[in-house]
């Protein structure tokens, strides 16, 4: 059985829930499934924004000016489409911990 | 309490508005359409402030009232026959997220062949997905045990979505009398809908029905057994209370002339009439028979079956599915179950009404009359298949070039 | 206790009209009754029966009536249309017929035994009142000649079920049981 807190999640005291739930949602933290993570060559991107649109975590961000992606690394779980679908191939897949 | 004139699908739509239902998602099938039309009707004239959510089947009326009734609304639906069949995937969601939904189910066989007509098929293949059946006997019964049905669902120690069946056509399609509690009186009775247990809220977020390991999963069917358990305490309460509301006696099982019955039979749904009325001709002629009724089939009132038929010798259960390649039908397989070991006289499973076959009175003096010939020392078994064609196994011929 | 089954042809309402009997008996007459529709693959013009059974006190049997005391027949045509309404009958059953012709009365005698019949031409009330060929709130005007509800009833009973249309359809069953005689 499976222990939660009772509404607002803030309010201590815990409630008794029957049946499969949870309020914990910390496997929803996908990013720390994460073995490889995205690297992006700036000079190749042309902010196209594909990998955003691929990205089946919507954790891209394209941006007009500056550096042109930015990663939700909270969610980010290193699947590797977005590599797979650059056409320019700006993205490749390196070991997470590596530098870039 | 004022007389109303319903057929059994109108009563179900009253007992369902009285509750206040906050969302309706059902998906019209014959014997059921005239529930989801008049729950329509009844949204748009304003008698219930309802959303009407117009789904494309039953898989999703059972979803949507599923997501619904977690935000903490009563929600309505209702089904009969493939459409039940249909939702069975989801039925077993809402029994195991707990979510007490009470949903009408008007018996129709499954298929094939394909039919129109009632036989128990369809709720019998529910059986065990963790559903209280009810199974009603007359118009009068639907409202009252559907009223009662969300009182026994919604206790927080049950926690179980209700199946209320009745017999297609013969009650769904059957205009009868029915003492109707005013909106205030069953109101009052229902009570507001409260949620008790797992919710959707966009404000405090919850994750419902996710994959559950094998370390908890017995437990969570541990947690519905219990909650089948109260069902049958609870059940009891509340037929109580209603009684002492309405004046009106509900059972789990009904006991009619058994006290000193020799041979009795034991039935379900519509049927029961007819059978109480071949008892009544019986006992006119000095033979001691009587009849049990299952008003209550999940879960199953054993012990009541038990102590009822203790002293009857010679006992026929009539099951309207045909139980294939079962030892029994299902309903003779729970009382024979109930009645192991307990030194009671002899059982025998009777099947039929299949597909809308009338069960009359003639086919219970029937049965009667095999249980008597058992009782008398004439023979020692019965038909099981009643009211059977003499050429079922040459009823239809095509010629055909080889 | 009556056990009446109506016999007609889909779109003359006569399922409807069985409904309507109940509501009549058991709320203006406060006896009770029970329908037992049997409905087949429904469309207009196919056979359809009804199985009512009144008593004054609750009705227990929840099946259809296979002795009938009183037989209504909607059209006269369903003796050509391999229909047996004489299934069940003993010489003491009664017949009410929406029927125009003594022929067609004297052929329901002698085809099925009929003692007493009560004949009415209830289409033609139907017209007369309301417009339409609909006989089923005549016929229940009809079957009230018989005896087993009352005609104050049958009016009552017809005016709820039919809204707009309720107080000609009334007309109609007042016509129609003024106008069956007792062939």
């Amino acid at each position: 059985m499976q222990m939660q807190q009772n509404m607002p999640t803030s309010t201590p005291s815990k409630r008794r829930v029957l049946g499969p739930c949870s309020h914990i949602l910390a496997a929803a933290h996908t990013g720390s499934w994460r073995l490889e993570r995205p690297s992006v060559d700036e000079s190749l991107c042309i902010r196209c924004g594909t990998c955003a649109r691929y990205c089946p975590t919507a954790c891209i961000t394209v941006s007009r000016e500056g550096s042109p992606l930015s990663f939700d690394w909270t969610y980010c779980k290193g699947c590797g489409i977005c590599a797979n679908e650059c056409p320019k191939k700006a993205l490749k897949m390196i070991p997470e911990g590596s530098d870039d | 309490m004022p007389v109303k004139m319903f057929d059994g699908n109108g009563a179900a739509v009253e007992a369902i508005r009285l509750a206040r239902p906050g969302v309706i998602a059902a998906y019209p099938i014959t014997p059921q359409s005239s529930i989801a039309e008049h729950l329509a009707d009844e949204v748009a004239n304003g008698n219930i402030d309802a959303e009407y959510v117009r789904v494309e089947s039953e898989h999703s009326a059972m979803s949507v009232s599923i997501g619904a009734q977690l935000t903490g609304v009563r929600v309505a639906t209702a089904t009969a026959s493939v459409g039940l069949a249909l939702m069975h995937e989801v039925c077993g969601v809402a029994a195991g997220c707990r979510v007490p939904i009470v949903m009408p189910v008007v018996n129709r066989s499954l298929v094939a062949p394909w039919s129109l007509w009632c036989d128990h098929s369809d709720t019998m293949a529910e059986r065990d997905t963790g559903w209280l059946q009810f199974y009603c006997a007359t118009v009068q019964e639907i409202l009252d045990l559907t009223l009662c049905a969300y009182r026994i669902s919604e206790h927080e120690e049950v926690l179980t979505p209700s199946m209320v069946c009745f017999d297609g056509f013969y009650l769904s399609h059957s205009m009868q009398r029915v003492d109707t509690p005013t909106d205030e009186e069953a109101w009052d009775f229902v009570k507001p809908y409260v949620r008790r247990n797992m919710y959707l809220d966009p404000q405090d977020v919850m994750f419902i029905n996710d994959l559950c390991p094998t370390v908890e999963h017995t437990e969570m069917k541990y947690q519905q057994m219990m909650g089948f358990r109260r069902a049958a305490e609870v059940a009891k309460d509340v037929f109580a209370e209603y009684k002492q509301k309405f004046g009106r006696e509900l059972h789990t099982v009904e006991s009619y002339m058994l006290d000193d019955a020799d041979v009795a039979v034991v039935t379900i749904g519509s049927m029961s009439g007819t059978g109480k009325y071949v008892v009544n001709q019986l006992r006119e002629k000095g033979i001691k028979a009587g009849l049990l009724r299952i008003c209550m089939f999940r879960p199953f009132p054993a012990e009541e079956v038990r102590e009822a038929l203790k002293n009857v010798k010679v006992i026929g259960v009539v099951d309207r599915s045909s139980g294939l390649g079962a030892a029994q039908g299902p309903v003779c397989s729970e009382v024979k179950a109930a009645l192991y070991g307990a030194g009671v006289g002899k059982v025998f499973g009777f099947v039929g009404g299949i597909a809308g076959r009338d069960i009359s009175d003639g086919s219970f003096r029937k049965i009667f009359g095999e249980l008597l010939d058992v009782y008398e020392g004439k023979a020692d078994d019965c038909n099981t298949w009643f009211d059977v064609r003499d050429d079922a196994m040459n009823i239809r011929e095509v010629e055909m070039p080889c | 206790m009556q056990k009446i089954k109506f016999y007609g042809i889909g779109g003359q309402g006569a399922v409807t009209a069985a409904k309507i009997l109940s509501i009549a008996v058991s709320v203006h007459q406060d006896e009770y009754a029970i329908t037992v529709p049997a409905y087949g693959h429904e469309r207009r013009g196919a056979p359809v029966f009804a199985h009512i059974i009144v008593d004054d006190k609750p009705v227990l049997l929840n099946c259809y009536v296979y002795e009938p005391d009183i037989v209504v027949v909607f059209d006269d045509k369903l003796i050509d249309m391999g229909v047996d309404v004489g299934e069940g009958c003993t010489p003491d059953t009664i017949l009410v017929i929406n029927t125009q012709s003594d022929e067609m009365i004297e052929r329901y005698r002698s085809e099925y035994g009929f003692g007493t019949i009560y004949a009415c031409d209830a289409t033609g009330a139907a017209i007369a009142n309301i417009g339409l060929s609909i006989p089923n709130s005549a016929m229940l005007g009809a079957l009230a000649k018989t005896g087993v509800v009352s005609i104050e009833a049958v009016t009552a009973a017809v005016k709820e079920s039919f809204g707009k249309v309720g107080e000609k359809n009334a007309n109609a069953a007042e016509y129609a049981y003024e106008h069956t005689v007792k062939a």
